[in-house]
């Protein structure tokens, strides 16, 4: 008697059963945390491969199938945000061996793997999930995990921005429920192929307002943005990490997926869906200018970011949707790599440099010359310079916006590109001006191996430009958008 | 005037009265419990999508997915409460 | 002919959304407490009366018992730290938790305005609630016509444990999560003193106890016939964890840490391993064998009990028993 295991159930499980053993045997945790990515990302490696050679694949729980059981199904856009998240996931791990490695770490070292595979666990059930209940109660392991890292330091600021974010979360995932409810209402089921088709009635209106407003809490759209960035710069470098360059996405990726199946917006929703994202990115560059530490600046470019790909979405308006989805997954695995990697790398200068005060970078007498540097290249991805990923996404933003004659989208691009040189200069000026304090040159650089898993990233950020032709087209592997299933 | 009529109403006003609460209200406490009234609202939406007339065979699918929502929101309540205790020792060892 | 029933179900509903109302309108947090038990309880009679007997069941037991002795929990340590600070410790319930910030009181402005927003909000709800289709589709032909192969007879049971067992599974791991997230947060053994309970308190708990387990065990039985089942059953047992730590007859320590972490996995970890395993000659993950389908079910839900009942007492207990270096904590 042999056990079939299907590729999905591993992705799923194998951190579950990683959080597990992490949690039990607290002093080798570091060591189940990596084993448990690293079978994790052989997992969605298998199933990439099989997505790639026999389009999306469905996978009926308990053998129901849905709309009584619920199914799972991978296809290219699950895959590919899959293989974000176990990259950077694997990536952010190593670096987190480092990031912990303090004497007094020992208990961010024991409940760091722990909730990390959890928050896993969660990330990838939501890509897989074909069942907005189910959606719900991912988002809340996502939520209480997330929560979990948030507050890993300890110190008062983090938790006063943990509370605030775990207040946002469940009035989110709350909001999301009723939506849920209501759906129920109407439609008497739950599975996302029922509600295709569907009649745009009163109570559907109603359910996708309430989930896009519970969603847009979760993913931080402006004005609902206000607990990120106290969330994500508190937090210790590698869960800033995980938080910014994954967590966000998980419900981004939700958005996308109610616009493929549900009977979506009108022409006016969408529009106020890009003023959001237009507010987010202008109001984010805002604060971002004036932010005087650098993992805050770095929190309020997400903000910025995550704008700049709900403007993505709705830049050619109800008919291009079809092709504007492609813009924004690619403009979310773009920021997914390059974030990470910046807050790695932020986290790197503080640790070496003992402060990450703006003005006061360029007094100190260490150069942490390799995290800046991977610092700068991941700037260069968000910022959207070529060959970059986030130059394609911003390119198709841009390109499909000016097809469709929506020149509003262009300019909102324009200006948040320039608003993100004008905050990363600030960053940059600090690690260029030498000439404050002249240094023993034996004290001048201060890098260590932990700068690998983030330099990693960075040169990822930028490579994965030069791949966008198959990105985009294994994205649209059984991916129906706007087509006929 | 049917229950499920009756009770959906009071069920959307519980969840408006908790949305009124979890944005106005400061002390830390009460505005964990605006949450879960909000909840609450919710769940009585889902019971009386599951009602049906006569009374005796109400749909047991989202009778489930309540009692899971029961579940998930006492384990973000716990989380809640204890990030609050903590705060609040934090902010009592700062004061001293 | 209905009459005396819609008077009823009026007179309640107004009850309800009056207690919601009051528990946060008014100024004293320990009655704020005591008016969200009632209005939870309220709220499950009135799930009896929509004929969901198992959600009015998880409503009282979790929803409002469990949820309550939380709220009071950290209500008590807030008083306690604000004691300790020598501000006046609110003794017989005056005040409000004295928060070392006093919050800036929003502007009465403001407060309108949010209220008049989510008014709006609420009442657009109301319509489309009023549009929807009443008593419409589900899953009742569904679940009525798989309900043979689930292995069980009561269909909520059959919903939880088979037919959407994975949202459980997952449920289970949030339940997980939350202890994970709550012991990483809080450590030490006590700062707070416990409650002083008085000799007929803990008579009352010895008497108690033994119809608690009882109870408990007996709805995690029944579970698969009648309304009850695992999450019920667990919170009743939890029950018995919170009655051990109120008087003290348990109190938890650095020794048991490990005994407590397989506890809190146990339910997460039988029930992943029987998803997977069963998935073999044909069956996918969480199809379990038609003649092995109820002892499956039943041992899933013993275990998922049993660790439902230990994760939510060491909620309240809201720590992880640690011993502290002198001077606080040991690191950051």
């Amino acid at each position: 008697m042999s056990v079939d295991i299907s590729a999905m159930m591993l992705a799923i499980f194998l951190p579950l059963f990683g959080a597990i053993a992490a949690f039990l045997l607290p002093r080798a945790a570091a060591l189940i945390g990596l084993v448990a990515l690293a079978l994790t990302t052989g997992a969605v490696i298998w199933l990439a491969r099989e997505v790639w050679q026999s389009g999306a694949v469905i996978l009926p729980l308990g053998g129901w199938g849905a709309p009584l059981g619920i199914d799972l199904r991978a296809d290219g856009l699950s895959v590919a945000m899959l293989a974000l998240t176990s990259a950077v996931g694997l990536l952010v791990s190593v670096s987190a061996l480092d990031a912990l490695k303090g004497a007094g770490q020992s208990r961010q070292r024991q409940y760091f793997w722990p909730l990390w595979l959890l928050l896993l666990t969660g990330i990838n059930g939501v890509y897989l999930s074909t069942d907005i209940f189910n959606l719900y109660v991912m988002i809340e392991v996502i939520a209480l995990a997330a929560v979990g890292l948030t507050v890993l330091s300890g110190t008062r600021a983090a938790v006063q921005a943990g509370l605030e974010y775990m207040y946002a979360s469940i009035l989110g995932a709350l909001l999301f429920l009723m939506g849920v409810g209501f759906v129920y209402l109407q439609l008497g089921r739950l599975d996302f192929a029922g509600l295709m088709d569907a009649e745009p009635t009163g109570a559907l209106i109603a359910a996708v307002a309430l989930m896009f407003v519970g969603l847009a809490l979760k993913t931080a759209l402006f004005p609902l943005h206000f607990w990120l960035p106290a969330a994500h710069a508190n937090a210790t470098a590698p869960a800033s990490a995980l938080l910014s360059g994954l967590v966000v996405k998980a419900a981004l990726y939700i958005v996308l997926r109610l616009a493929q199946y549900m009977p979506f917006p009108s022409e006016a929703l969408l529009t106020l869906v890009g003023m959001m994202g237009a507010g987010a990115v202008i109001w984010g560059g805002i604060q971002a200018l004036r932010a005087e530490r650098l993992k805050l600046l770095v929190a309020w470019s997400t903000v910025a970011q995550i704008g700049l790909i709900f403007v993505a979405f709705a830049r050619a308006g109800e008919l291009g949707l079809t092709e504007s989805w492609k813009a924004a997954a690619l403009l979310i695995l773009a920021h997914g790599v390059a974030k990470a990697a910046m807050f790695l790398a932020a986290g790197r200068i503080k640790d070496e440099i003992g402060h990450d005060v703006i003005r006061d970078l360029d007094r100190s007498p260490i150069r942490p010359t390799l995290a800046q540097f991977t610092f700068a290249l991941a700037a260069i991805s968000l910022i959207g310079l070529p060959p970059s990923l986030g130059f394609i996404g911003k390119w198709a933003l841009m390109e499909g916006a000016m097809a469709s004659g929506y020149w509003h989208w262009v300019v909102v691009t324009m200006v948040g590109t320039l608003m993100s040189v004008a905050y990363f200069s600030r960053v940059f000026a600090g690690f260029l001006r030498f000439d404050r304090v002249r240094a023993p040159v034996g004290e001048h650089q201060g890098w260590a191996l932990a700068d690998a898993a983030p330099l990693t990233l960075a040169f990822a950020a930028i490579g994965l430009g030069l791949m966008a032709a198959p990105i985009l087209s294994f994205l649209e592997i059984g991916y129906p958008f706007g087509v006929a299933p | 005037m049917t229950p499920d009529l009756i009770y959906g109403l009071t069920g959307i006003a519980v969840f408006g009265i908790g949305l009124v609460g979890a944005l106005c209200v400061q002390e830390r406490l009460r505005r964990v419990l605006a949450l879960k009234l909000c909840s609450v609202g919710a769940g009585f939406v889902l019971v009386v999508g599951a009602w049906r007339e006569p009374p005796e065979m109400p749909d047991p699918v989202p009778h489930a997915l309540v009692i899971t929502g029961i579940v998930v929101m006492v384990s973000a309540t716990a989380v809640a409460l204890a990030l609050i205790r903590r705060l609040q020792t934090l902010e009592a060892t700062d004061e001293r | 002919m209905t009459d005396p029933l819609v008077i009823f179900d009026l007179l309640l509903a107004l009850s309800i959304v009056a207690l919601a109302v009051a528990s946060l309108s008014v100024r004293d947090l320990f009655a704020m407490i005591v008016l969200f038990i009632v209005f939870g309880l309220l709220s499950a009679l009135a799930w009896v009366r929509l004929s969901a007997p198992d959600v009015a069941l998880a409503e009282a037991a979790i929803g409002t018992g469990v949820t309550g002795a939380l709220l009071l929990k950290t209500l008590h340590h807030l008083r306690f730290v604000a004691g300790g600070q020598g501000l006046r410790a609110g003794s017989g319930g005056t005040s409000m938790a004295p928060a070392a910030p006093v919050p800036v009181p929003v502007p009465v402005g403001v407060i309108l305005a949010n209220a008049a927003f989510c008014g709006l909000i609420t009442l657009g709800l109301a319509v489309a609630f009023l549009g929807a289709p009443s008593a419409g589709p589900g899953f009742d032909a569904l679940v009525a016509d798989a309900m043979p192969d689930s292995g069980v007879a009561h269909p909520v049971t059959g919903v939880l444990l088979n037919f959407r067992a994975y949202d459980t599974l997952m449920e289970v791991v949030v339940l997980l999560a939350a202890v994970v997230a709550v012991w990483q947060i809080e450590r030490g053994l006590s700062d707070a003193p416990a409650p002083v309970m008085g000799e007929v308190w803990q008579g009352f708990a010895r008497l108690a106890l033994p119809a608690i387990v009882v109870i408990g065990t007996y709805l995690l039985w029944v579970g698969a016939e009648a309304p009850g089942g695992a999450f019920q059953g667990g919170a009743v047992l939890a029950a018995v964890g919170l009655l051990l730590l109120l008087t003290r007859a348990y109190v938890p320590r650095p020794a048991h840490r490990g005994i407590a972490r397989g506890a809190f996995v146990l339910g997460t970890a039988a029930f992943a391993l029987v998803a997977l395993l069963v998935a073999s000659g044909g069956r996918v993950a969480f199809e379990y064998p038609l003649e092995h389908a109820k002892t499956l079910i039943l041992l899933i839900e013993g275990m998922v009990t049993l660790s439902i009942a230990v994760t939510l007492a060491a909620l309240f207990h809201g720590r992880e028993p640690v011993a502290l270096p002198k001077g606080g904590r040991d690191d950051t």
